[in-house]
């Protein structure tokens, strides 16, 4: 991305330094004052006017029966309603000139930077995440808003395009309309923030759909969007269900979906949003980043000092659940053992515990299906192979599963190939690189992978071999950064044109080519 | 101890003594012209090379070495890692291509093992205390103390730390018994505080426990503590000196914290002489030290703390994590104001005497020449201060700093050849790159110019 004259170059908004106390102190502090004024109302806000604010509790995952936000369900007389809303907000919002809207999401930004601390201190208690992810989150929301601010007046410029004599040709990007945003709640500010600013961004008025288990944190994402002079009509939040997301999906007004989750909801959305309903004018796009079966290669000369911290950050950083987390090892037998036995030992020395306390290696879970799901998969592959770690002890309260890591699991078992989202990680040992490539080609997902290797041909071979979207060589692999590693998987993991990438916009505006005849008879040409 | 106020000194006469001392130091360095071996060592693996690139190969090449298989895998990964150097030297091209053979690999496989093990003995004393004590013991004779590193893979797990506890247990141990036969030697056993221990061991929190994290210095503190205990015990009952290195900043409070929180304990205050390091590389150094005086005020320890000097070996490391954070960066870049901090710390440590002892740990001629005249100046007396430097980096330095008199200690890694070279490459070499004192050391400056005012 080039950034525009009127705006200052692309920066990624620094997060903040833990190592220093006083950082660490105000973030306690802005929970303790979150904790304070109690839990607070997500209404419906349809058109800036809040709606019902019950329906939904939005629990803490480490203090169940702690309150921290209720939020309302839209129903279907609420979507119809948001959707023709947005439909009349699209209109006046695509009429401002892009760098307008790109100071507008400026501003919003700057509005979640002055909130940063209480942001992070809400992502901590509503979605437990760590308090370095949680300000990560928060940066990542930001940086969003900060780079398709910048997108949306380059794509405002259009493309460059032949020109023969006596014709004019343009090719413009214009917005396509209403989009419906279908955020998951891991990253509870940054994915969110990220499809509404790009539809935002491109003139497209929103829907937002957030996740039930995070409603508070959209509701501050819509909040400062509104306060930095997003019209109301152009972006209304629909908290709900299931069925909330899917009555928007189905609306004939609905231009594009935006949605980032689960890959069985994903496919349910491909297909709906197939159908041609009564009314309905366009093609409805779908961008759908969903998930993977993430793994990390380990060849024999890889450092090991290096990867295994960098593994098990990969695997059970908030949980293992975020879509790039690393949940497959594929290590050289000729390092296996070793590899095995320092990996045990750095899982088991891992601090389980609440997302509020600094050091934190594995928070709880988000609820608690996920945590019965896990422990399921857990007991499975635990009588399929073999038990390498398992962390520990687990506090009194909250959806939390031990760390585990499991080996010697038969090439059917379901914690090598479905994607699982917690705290598990399965160790496969391979007789050289090139298995470990056949194994990751064989999957039908490909979000990210990662590599350890110290020989440059070997990490040239498996970069041209592996099919992943976003391939971590000798580092984590979670983590990306708005700007410098766009994000989004292939294959079954997603179509996405990455987002934080400078393809992203394109997604959320429809093309139109002028083909204009200059040739006037009688007069010469220039 | 003298103490008169630092604007007391003049600073022209200052220079003109750190002109005598720097003089005379240089003038007993060149009776002592280096190993013959020496030469070929830093051709070999390209340490004094000025092309970036092809040095960065060849310490990615002594990186790898323990994990190659075999003498063809390490040909193999020579060959690889030469392709990403843009203008290969005549020979490496030639190397390059012997790789695209087995029996060429082979051969340089062999080459290469053969160079890093011998690179390996100037840096490393030996294989284990036990397999050092011939070379400490030649050097204790020679007038040269050792502080023992013991180098080791990185602690990921609980069982690493309790190795490498045990490790330091042996290590005290073994030392001990080792040193008790070695020739008195006054001015490496006694200053103005009184007796200075033989043995000193240099220990690394970050190896003492798995839980190192910068948002929570508590949490590795306390595993730390948990095993440093007993070894602080041990070194009160050998006699030893426990010395607990500094690493990268994400690791400094944790580090502080583990040193000044078990030294303040009543148990050990009356022993063992113990120490930690100051970097003046970063900004927050200043305070940095008034924390640590603040501390040995309060303490009431018998023996004082040593606080050793450094200008700070993870520069890289600090400005690169730095810049993709977006942080300030945490040392001071401009290696002009890096030096005089190092002498302004330099003559707050000496002012803070009999408080601490001091060690200046540097290979910077002037910052060591600065030292002495320094304390020369303020009255102080050369054994009341400490020159150190790092084992196959400043041996000569240490030479001709001993025949002039001077307590010197050189810090001396101990461990596994091979991987022990690797890791001094990761952990030292690489974080060193522009502001290196190997590029002071081989540019050949003129004296004047190595020791004029920063």
């Amino acid at each position: 991305m080039t950034g525009s004259a009127a705006l200052p170059a692309f920066a990624n908004e620094p997060t903040l330094e833990l190592r220093r106390g006083p950082n660490r102190e105000a973030l306690a502090s802005a929970l303790a004052a979150l904790d304070r004024r109690g839990p607070f109302p997500v209404p419906v806000l349809i058109g800036g006017d809040p709606g019902s604010s019950s329906g939904i509790d939005s629990t803490d995952p480490g203090a169940p029966s702690h309150l921290v936000a209720t939020a309302g369900v839209g129903g279907e007389g609420d979507v119809l309603e948001a959707v023709r809303g947005a439909a009349a907000g699209a209109r006046a919002w695509s009429q401002r000139p892009a760098a307008d809207r790109a100071v507008t999401l400026g501003r919003a930004a700057s509005l979640l930077r002055e909130r940063r601390l209480e942001l992070a201190a809400l992502e901590v208690r509503e979605c437990a995440k760590p308090w370095a992810e949680a300000d990560a989150d928060v940066c990542e929301a930001i940086d969003f808003l900060e780079y398709y601010a910048r997108g949306a007046i380059d794509l405002e410029r259009g493309r460059d395009l032949l020109q023969e004599p006596g014709e004019r040709n343009t090719m413009r990007y214009e917005p396509r309309g209403v989009a419906a945003v279908i955020s998951p709640w891991n990253f509870p500010l940054a994915i969110p923030a990220g499809m509404t600013a790009g539809a935002l961004a491109a003139g497209n008025a929103v829907v937002l759909k957030p996740a039930e288990q995070a409603p508070g944190c959209a509701l501050r994402l819509v909040e400062a969007l509104h306060e930095a002079g997003v019209p109301p009509a152009a972006l209304a939040l629909l908290p709900g269900y299931g069925d909330t997301g899917a009555t928007l999906v189905r609306s004939p007004d609905v231009q594009t979906i935006a949605f980032t989750g689960s890959g069985p909801v994903g496919l349910e959305i491909l297909r709906v949003a197939a159908e041609v309903r009564p009314g309905q004018v366009h093609l409805k796009r779908v961008v759908a980043e969903m998930g993977g079966k993430n793994c990390v290669i380990v060849d024999a000369d890889a450092d090991l000092d290096e990867a295994v911290p960098a593994i098990v950050h990969s695997a059970f950083g908030y949980a293992g659940q975020k879509c790039s987390a690393c949940s497959r090892v594929l290590v050289h037998e000729a390092i296996a053992e070793g590899f095995l036995r320092r990996l045990a030992g750095a899982v088991e020395v891992l601090v389980v515990d609440q997302a509020e306390r600094f050091g934190v290696g594995v928070p709880p879970l988000i609820e608690r299906e996920a945590r019965d799901r896990v422990d399921g998969y857990a007991s499975e592959a635990g009588s399929e192979g073999r038990i390498a770690a398992v962390g520990g002890p687990l506090p009194g309260e909250g959806w939390f599963c031990a760390p585990v890591v499991v080996a010697d699991l038969p090439p059917v078992s379901s914690a090598l190939r479905e994607e699982i989202f917690g705290p598990l990680l399965a160790v496969d040992v391979v007789v050289d690189v090139e298995a470990a490539c056949d194994l990751v080609e064989a999957l039908p997902f490909a979000l990210t992978g990662g590599l350890f290797s110290r020989d440059p041909r070997t990490i040239a071979r498996v970069t041209a071999r592996l099919p992943v979207g976003n391939l971590y060589v000798n580092r984590e692999i979670t983590g990306a950064m708005v700007g410098r590693q766009p994000f989004g998987g292939n294959r079954l993991s997603g179509f996405g044109l990455k987002a934080g990438g400078p393809d992203y916009l394109l997604q959320f505006a429809e093309p139109r080519v002028v083909a204009e005849n200059t040739m006037r008879h009688g007069l010469p040409l220039e | 101890m003298a103490s008169s106020s630092p604007a007391s000194i003049d600073p022209a006469r200052l220079q003109s003594e750190i002109f005598a001392v720097g003089r005379s130091i240089t003038a007993a360095q060149d009776s002592h012209a280096g190993g013959p071996l020496r030469g070929l060592d830093e051709a070999a693996i390209g340490l004094s090379t000025r092309d970036h690139e092809l040095r960065a190969a060849l310490f990615r090449l002594v990186d790898v070495t323990p994990a190659c298989r075999n003498l063809d895998d390490l040909g193999s990964h020579l060959g690889s890692l030469l392709e990403e150097v843009q203008d290969r030297p005549v020979p490496l091209g030639v190397a390059t291509r012997m790789a695209h053979t087995k029996a060429g690999r082979m051969a340089l496989g062999a080459a290469v093992a053969s160079s890093v093990r011998h690179l390996a003995h100037r840096f490393i004393a030996g294989e284990s205390p036990a397999a050092a004590l011939g070379k400490l013991s030649k050097l204790w004779s020679t007038g040269i103390g050792s502080s023992v590193d013991l180098l080791g893979e990185a602690t990921v797990t609980g069982a690493e730390a309790d190795h490498y506890a045990e490790r330091c247990e042996d290590a005290l141990g073994e030392l001990a018994r080792g040193c008790a036969a070695w020739p008195e030697r006054t001015v490496l056993e006694r200053d103005s505080a009184g007796a200075i221990p033989r043995v000193n061991l240099s220990v690394k929190v970050s190896a003492l426990t798995p839980l190192v994290r910068p948002e929570a210095p508590a949490l590795g503190r306390d595993d730390a503590v948990r095993r440093l205990r007993p070894l602080l015990r041990r070194a009160r009952e050998l006699g030893a000196h426990m010395h607990v290195d500094t690493e990268s900043l994400d690791s400094l409070e944790t580090t502080r914290e583990v040193v000044l929180g078990l030294l303040g304990e009543e148990e050990f205050r009356d022993g063992p002489s113990a120490g930690i390091v100051l970097q003046a590389y970063l900004r927050e150094s200043p305070a940095e030290l008034d924390r640590i005086l603040a501390w040995a005020e309060s303490s009431g320890r018998r023996s004082p703390l040593v606080v050793r000097l450094v200008k700070g070996a993870y520069w890289d490391h600090e400005s690169v994590e730095a810049q993709q954070h977006g942080w300030r960066i945490p040392v001071l870049t401009d290696k002009a104001k890096c030096d005089r901090n190092f002498e302004s710390l330099t003559r707050r440590l000496l002012e803070a005497r009999p408080l601490v002892r001091v060690a200046i740990a540097s290979h910077n001629l002037r910052s060591v020449s600065h030292a002495i005249a320094l304390n020369r100046l303020r009255g102080g007396y050369d054994h009341d201060l400490e020159l150190q430097v790092l084992r196959g980096l400043g041996d000569e330095l240490a030479w001709s700093l001993a025949d002039a008199g001077f307590r010197v200690r050189v810090y001396s890694p101990v461990g596994d050849l091979v991987a022990g070279m690797a890791y001094l490459v990761r952990r030292l070499l690489e974080n060193t790159s522009n502001e290196s004192f190997l590029s002071e050391q081989y540019g050949g400056a003129p004296l004047e110019e190595l020791l004029v005012t920063p």
